[in-house]
This record gives structure tokens, C-alpha cells and sequence, in this order.
């Protein structure tokens, strides 16, 4: 066996490990760690794959902001430690037949036949002699351009909808003006007084 | 890449894990140690807690984190047209321009509506 067939099934069996972890565990917080520990090493097997643009991006994007966000939810959420497996063999059927589903999917979209008739998997970066990110950036910015355009639409429409569903006027909040309290001068706030003494003379 | 070509990436993976270990080993080792029950109360800016933690906040701090993630992902995109940005000419430069205009529409967009204003 090979150093890489190795580092292969270390990485899958840390991956399978810590997905049953994310589904099995009680704290939602332990849940959403072992989430990021399969991302992580779902970014390991696609290093293993020369897929190493794909393996940044997953650590950079759901690893960095998706998973900070999830914690975020479930730390802030008014929930505990999730209630028992209550509920386990009623969504047990729907939850194979979606399981069995995909399973056929992933099948199919990796050519089962053709792995079967052997050869190696036809890699179009390594056939050219390029990077994956190299490879990734000359496709992206000359055959999709739309598609990447899109994207820059669909970016910016998650913007304006998260602002729109979010964003609450709240009238009646007290705020600071930092400017307004540095222009402040002393005869706005003090005012100097004479108070008779206790005989009732004005102090000289 | 070959995967040998990713040696530093581990060596500086191998250096950090050494580095944070050493500093926990040190603390343990010398630091002097004398628990108290004060010292492990749960501690907030100088109050004694009042209440659990886990409250229903302010969806303000979720809209943050939804922004941060799409700028995040804009810049997921930047990175493989950084890479070949020498090779893919002016069209290439055109294409990232159209690209960062729309999401700056979106930044004007969320400044103007205050969403980044804390009350």
C-alpha cells in the first residue's frame, strides 16, 4: 500500500468518524465541531485528489465563515442538549430512502461503468500540464463567464435579502454621537453658581 | 501539486501545534496554582452571572455573520483569477471589474441602510 492509499483511508475514516459525530452527539456545540472537523478533512482528501483549489475554498469558506455562523446559531439559540433519539424510527424510513437515493446519484455521476472498465479517472488540469487553481481560473474566466457573473448577482441579492429580512428600525434607542461629545465646551455643561452661606451673608 | 510540494505547508503545520503546545506546557508546569470556587465561577465584565448564556440575541449579530460570508465567498472567487490574471488579458480584468462592481452595489447598498450601524 502506498503512503498515499494510507493518508487516504486515515483521512476517510476520520471523515466517517466525525460525520456520525455531527448526527449522534447531544451538545449542538459538540455537533457543530465535529461538522468542522469533517470539512477539514474533506479538505485533506481533495488535497489527496490535486483538487487543491476546491480544499482552500472549503477551509477558507465553511471551515472560516459557514461553520462561524453555525456555531454562532446554535450558541446563541435558546437550546440545551438536544432531547434523546424520540422521533428516531419514525423519520428512520424517509431518511434511507434519501439516503439510498443519493447514494444511486453519486453512483451514477461518477460512471460506474467506466470505473469498472478501469483507467484512470480523466483529470483535464493534469492533461494540460496545469494547476487545478490555474486550470479552474482560465475555465472560469473564459468558457462561463455568465455563470460567473451570475454569481456576482446571486451574491448580491443575498446581501439585500439578508438585509431585508434582518434589519429592524428600532426608534427610541439612546445612542452616543462621539463627534457631538468631543465638540462638548465647558460652558455648555457647567454652570457656576453662588449659594448664600449658612448666616445668610453672600460669600465675598 | 504533488503532494511533496506541500513539506512547508507541514512543517509550519507541525511548527504551530509545537509552538501552542510548548506555551500550555510551560503555563502548567511553572504558573503557580491555587483554585478557588471564585476563580471558577463563570465571569462577566466584573458581575456575578445572573442568567444562562443561552438566550434568544439580537438578529442583528446573525445579519453580521450572513455579510461576512458572502464577502468571504467573493473573495474565493478572486482567488484562482489572481492566479491566472497575467494569462487571461484584459478581458479577464473586465470580467473581475463587472464582478467586484456588483458586490460593491451591495456594500453601498447595506452602508446606506445603516445595517453596519450598531444602535
Amino acid at each position: 500500500m502506498t503512503f498515499e492509499a494510507l493518508l487516504f483511508y486515515f483521512f476517510a475514516a476520520v471523515m466517517v468518524a466525525a460525520s456520525l459525530a455531527v448526527v449522534t452527539l447531544r451538545n449542538p456545540v459538540h455537533c457543530a465541531l465535529s461538522l468542522v472537523l469533517t470539512f477539514f478533512t474533506c479538505a485533506c482528501l481533495w488535497l489527496l485528489l490535486r483538487a487543491e483549489f476546491l480544499a482552500i475554498a472549503l477551509v477558507l469558506v465553511y471551515v472560516g465563515a459557514v461553520m462561524v455562523l453555525f456555531l454562532f446559531v446554535v450558541m446563541m439559540l435558546d437550546i440545551k442538549t438536544l432531547p434523546g433519539r424520540e422521533g428516531f424510527t419514525s423519520y428512520l424510513p424517509a431518511g434511507l430512502v434519501v439516503a439510498t437515493v443519493m447514494l444511486a446519484e453519486l453512483i451514477g455521476l461518477m460512471g460506474a461503468r467506466k470505473l469498472m472498465q478501469g483507467g484512470p479517472v480523466r483529470d483535464a488540469a493534469t492533461e494540460q500540464g496545469l494547476s487545478n487553481t490555474e486550470w479552474l481560473g482560465r475555465a472560469l474566466f473564459s468558457d462561463y463567464i455568465l455563470p460567473f457573473e451570475i454569481a456576482a448577482v446571486i451574491l448580491t441579492v443575498a446581501i439585500v435579502a439578508a438585509v431585508a429580512l434582518t434589519l429592524r428600525r428600532r426608534p427610541n434607542v439612546r445612542t452616543q454621537d462621539p463627534a457631538q461629545q468631543a465638540a462638548t465646551r465647558k460652558q455648555d455643561r457647567l454652570r457656576l453658581v453662588d449659594l448664600p452661606h449658612h448666616d445668610g451673608s453672600k460669600q465675598a | 501539486m504533488e503532494l511533496s510540494g506541500y513539506l512547508p505547508v507541514l512543517l509550519f503545520l507541525g511548527l504551530a501545534a509545537l509552538i501552542a503546545a510548548a506555551l500550555l506546557a510551560i503555563g502548567t508546569l511553572i504558573g503557580p496554582k491555587r483554585p478557588g470556587a471564585d476563580k471558577h465561577a463563570p465571569y462577566e465584565c466584573g458581575f456575578v452571572a445572573f442568567e444562562d448564556a443561552r438566550m434568544k440575541f439580537d438578529v442583528r449579530y446573525y445579519l453580521m455573520a450572513i455579510l461576512f460570508i458572502v464577502f468571504d465567498l467573493e473573495i474565493a472567487f478572486i482567488f484562482p483569477w489572481a492566479v491566472v490574471f497575467r494569462d487571461i488579458g484584459l478581458i479577464g480584468l473586465i470580467e473581475m471589474g463587472m464582478f467586484l462592481l456588483l458586490l460593491v452595489l451591495g456594500f453601498v447598498y447595506v452602508w446606506k441602510k445603516g445595517a453596519l450601524e450598531w444602535e
